[in-house]
């Protein structure tokens, strides 16, 4: 009886293990608020935040270079057919005065906004990855990391907006987003992008949110850095 | 068909013509590069491919992407010649341009192929500017703090653009530039510069995700001449040298004792064995000279006869070690045995029996004399068993070339020293003569006994059949020949033992013996020869060996051996069938023996 009570256990733990969802929520920095527990400034959650972002874009450049320089052998530009990226519906700033002339709440929400829209497309990516023999398991590996440090980059993003919310620099404009902002990288014609369509797409996207985030930055906490 | 025809011909024979002028389309133009300085406009550069002789326009063209929207150059003129320069409006980021440029002359077009660009991704920053080398003295000495300012155009204040900078630095006469980076900071400081030289500095800067802008104008800055103190360094070093002094004393202090050793070798001492220091020590003389004085030694009347005698040694195949009387002593030194415990010896081996040289007297009786020539000999027979080597039955080598020395020399029958032991194996003259004493009566034939001869060999020297003419015996009866038929010999001669009878008794026999066969050398290499067997009054059949040289040797020892004494043999044989022990000469070993053995010393 207790042989097959522990199968059980461990089939559930397995189980729980195996849930791809099923991520591990960190704690929070500081749960029980400032006793010996050093509270991080906007400018320091920024300065992560920047960071996380950074790194995410450079994954993204590597993949992309790997990809170009294996698997798409003929550097004719005149070939390169781009279909348009799923997220090119977010209105998004394409230059310094557009970005600049847009709120704060706003351009946390764009912010926002693209990362959550890359939240399936970035699994789905390191799935098709991960399926194919072509890829060795360093860039599978990438493909899963990129996908993570999305992740985290959005939840990062939310404390920072939370915590802009509790200082007053931010209205209450932004809203929560829900599940249905999620959209599925469908083209136009409906079907589904190559994974070098959506490796390009997420380069550039990632390089936007980056630079999102340093105008943010550098709007409210202009101390040091700026 | 014929109009067209007509046309094709007419506007290919116009070509010719025109090429005979000297005059074409224009060729392919090629775009070479955009850049963009802040990420909010750009340039591209194209290079044209030849004017084809007559004046050629060119015109850039551009789309955006996933729009088919054909835009041309809004500005040739800015950025110079074969330039398009896009200012802000036209400038989109994040946007794809494919861009082409279209050459155009009387005779024709030509097009270039399309690029496509994306502005975030071709910003080359401007240089640094305003870039400033000073030198800034410290305690520690003196270094260069350079600092720049971010190029105008880059605006880095509102986050739009992030600059890392990188310097480099070249002194004077030096080849390569050393270059550091500054992140994002707009100063550095550089150290480790040689003093009295001047200085060269340059300042770059990239985006995060963009190329490299260029070097500036190059930054003069001279070093001051100064001494460079450095004094912590002298401090570690004068440390350190100290540490390694106080190891040093400290290690000599621990091991002075063997430095003394080794610095100042002790000078050996005198070792007489059977000496006691204490009584030096203790000061009276009488009984200091009445310990070094042994009773009966040396021996006396005929020492000189029998001290003349020498024996031959033999060390296993190779060597030949002979014994002079009078330099017995110094190969006695050479051969010491392992066993001795004595350190420091003197110039005389304790173990000498030979005390020649040692003592100034030869007093001793001649039965001493007996007994000590025939230690001698007996001892050289003992060499090659060989008791403290340990040697084992059958093998040729025991000894390694010295001479052996001394014997175990059994005064009595019942005085068994093992030979096997290692221990006893040597005896000093005193002590042997000790022993000897107290058993010494008169017409006693005291021989010589090699109890318990292991199943060792006895090599002997070999001469078959040569004539001992000192057949040696003991006789305590101071008989003052030793032996009828010894010649007085000359002092300094070879002995070799010819035989070894039954008694033990090593039968002798002077090198110089006329009697000798003179082709001993040839028969060197035939030191040994197999024992077929042992006859019943104890002789050893020898066998005959192949080299025909020393057939007489051999022969002569068969038929020596085959017969009783005495016979026709030219050595006299001696009478040993007085006494006869029961354990004779065996058969040593593998069966050889040295047949020049077995021959009677007569």
């Amino acid at each position: 009886m207790s042989r097959s009570l522990k199968q059980v256990a461990v089939l559930l733990v397995a189980l729980l293990c195996l849930d791809p969802h099923g991520r591990v929520g960190s704690a929070p920095i500081c749960a029980h608020g400032p006793s010996g527990c050093h509270v991080p400034s906007l400018a320091d959650l920024f300065d992560r935040v920047i960071q996380h972002s950074a790194r995410m874009h450079s994954l993204s450049n590597d993949l992309h270079s790997e990809f170009e320089q294996y698997f798409l052998p003929s550097k004719n530009h005149i070939g390169k057919i781009y279909r348009k990226c799923h997220t090119s519906n977010i209105l998004t700033p394409n230059g310094k005065e557009n970005a600049q002339k847009l709120a704060r709440e706003e351009l946390t929400e764009v912010i926002l906004k693209l990362l959550m829209a890359w939240r399936d497309p970035l699994f789905q990516l390191h799935q098709s990855m991960a399926d194919q023999q072509d890829f060795n398991s360093f860039s599978s590996n990438k493909a899963l990391e990129m996908g993570d440090m999305a992740h985290e980059l959005r939840k990062g993003v939310e404390k920072v907006a939370e915590k802009m919310r509790v200082l007053g620099m931010l209205g209450n404009s932004v809203t929560g987003l829900s599940a249905a902002e999620a959209m599925l990288p469908l083209s136009e014609s409906g079907e589904a992008m190559s994974d070098y369509e959506l490796l390009y797409c997420f380069r550039r996207d990632s390089n936007k949110v980056q630079n999102y985030l340093k105008i943010l930055k550098c709007r409210i906490v202009p101390e040091h850095d700026c | 068909m014929r109009n067209s025809g007509a046309v094709l011909i007419l506007t290919f024979i116009a070509k010719l013509i025109l090429q005979a002028a000297g005059v074409s389309p224009p060729g392919k133009p090629r775009l070479t590069s955009c850049r963009s300085p802040e990420k909010e406009t750009f340039t591209c550069w194209w290079e044209p491919g030849g004017d084809g002789g007559l004046p050629t326009t060119y015109a850039l063209y551009y789309h955006l992407e996933n729009s088919e929207t054909v835009y041309e150059c809004p500005d040739y003129r800015t950025a110079g010649e074969n330039s398009c320069y896009f200012n802000k409006n036209d400038t989109s980021l994040w946007v794809n341009y494919n861009i082409t440029v279209v050459a155009s002359n009387a005779l024709g077009k030509n097009i270039s192929d399309p690029v496509e660009v994306d502005v975030v991704y071709i910003v080359q920053p401007n240089t640094p500017e305003n870039v400033k080398a000073v030198v800034v003295h410290d305690e520690q000495g003196p270094f260069v703090r350079v600092s720049w300012e971010k190029p105008r155009t880059a605006d880095t204040r509102s986050g739009w653009i992030t600059l890392i900078y990188q310097i480099r630095v070249k002194q004077e006469k030096d080849e390569k530039w050393e270059e550091y980076d500054a992140g994002m900071q707009k100063y550095y400081n550089v150290f480790s510069l040689h003093p009295d030289k001047e200085c060269m500095v340059q300042v770059r800067c990239k985006p995060d995700h963009g190329f490299w802008s260029e070097w500036t104008q190059t930054t003069y800055v001279k070093m001051p001449n100064y001494i460079p103190r450095e004094r912590s360094l002298w401090i570690l070093i004068t440390i350190f040298s100290i540490f390694i002094v106080l190891i040093l004393t400290w290690t000599l202090n621990v091991k002075r004792n063997s430095m003394k050793l080794c610095l100042l070798p002790p000078v050996p001492g005198p070792k007489i064995k059977g000496f006691d220091k204490q009584l030096l020590k203790s000061g009276k003389t009488e009984d200091i000279f009445n310990t070094l004085v042994i009773q009966g030694f040396p021996p006396t009347t005929d020492y000189e006869n029998l001290l003349v005698e020498y024996l031959e040694v033999y060390d296993n195949e190779e060597q030949e070690l002979v014994l002079e009387g009078k330099e017995l002593s110094e190969d006695f030194m050479k051969s010491k045995s392992s066993s001795d415990n004595d350190s420091g010896r003197g110039s005389c081996d304790s173990r000498t029996l030979l005390l020649e040289k040692c003592m100034d007297g030869r007093e001793g009786s001649g039965s001493d004399q007996h007994q000590y020539s025939q230690h001698g000999e007996t001892s050289w027979a003992s060499t090659e068993s060989s008791e403290s080597q340990g040697a084992e039955p059958g093998s040729p080598e025991s000894t390694d070339g010295r001479a052996k020395t001394w014997p175990v020399v059994f005064p009595q029958p019942h005085h068994h020293y093992p030979v096997g032991a290692v221990k006893p194996a040597y005896h000093s003259v005193p002590e042997i003569l000790n022993q000897l004493s107290p058993h010494a009566t008169p017409s006693n034939y005291h021989q010589l006994h090699h109890q318990d001869i292991p199943q060792q060999e006895l090599r002997f020297s070999k001469s078959a059949c040569r004539h001992s003419q000192s057949y040696n015996q003991f006789n305590l009866d101071g008989i003052d020949t030793p032996a009828p038929g010894v010649p007085p010999l000359p002092s300094l001669e070879y002995v070799e033992v010819q035989r070894v009878n039954p008694e033990n008794m090593l039968l002798l026999r002077p090198l110089s013996d006329p009697n000798r066969e003179p082709e001993r050398s040839d028969c060197t290499g035939e030191d040994y020869s197999k024992v077929k067997v042992v006859t019943s009054h104890n002789i050893l059949l020898l066998q005959r060996d192949t080299s025909h040289q020393c057939v007489d040797d051999y022969s002569q020892a068969d038929q020596c051996t085959t017969q009783q004494p005495p016979h026709p043999c030219k050595p006299a044989v001696h009478q040993w069938n007085s006494v006869m022990p029961q354990e004779g000469m065996r058969v040593m070993g593998n069966g050889y023996v040295d047949s020049t053995v077995l021959m009677p010393s007569f």
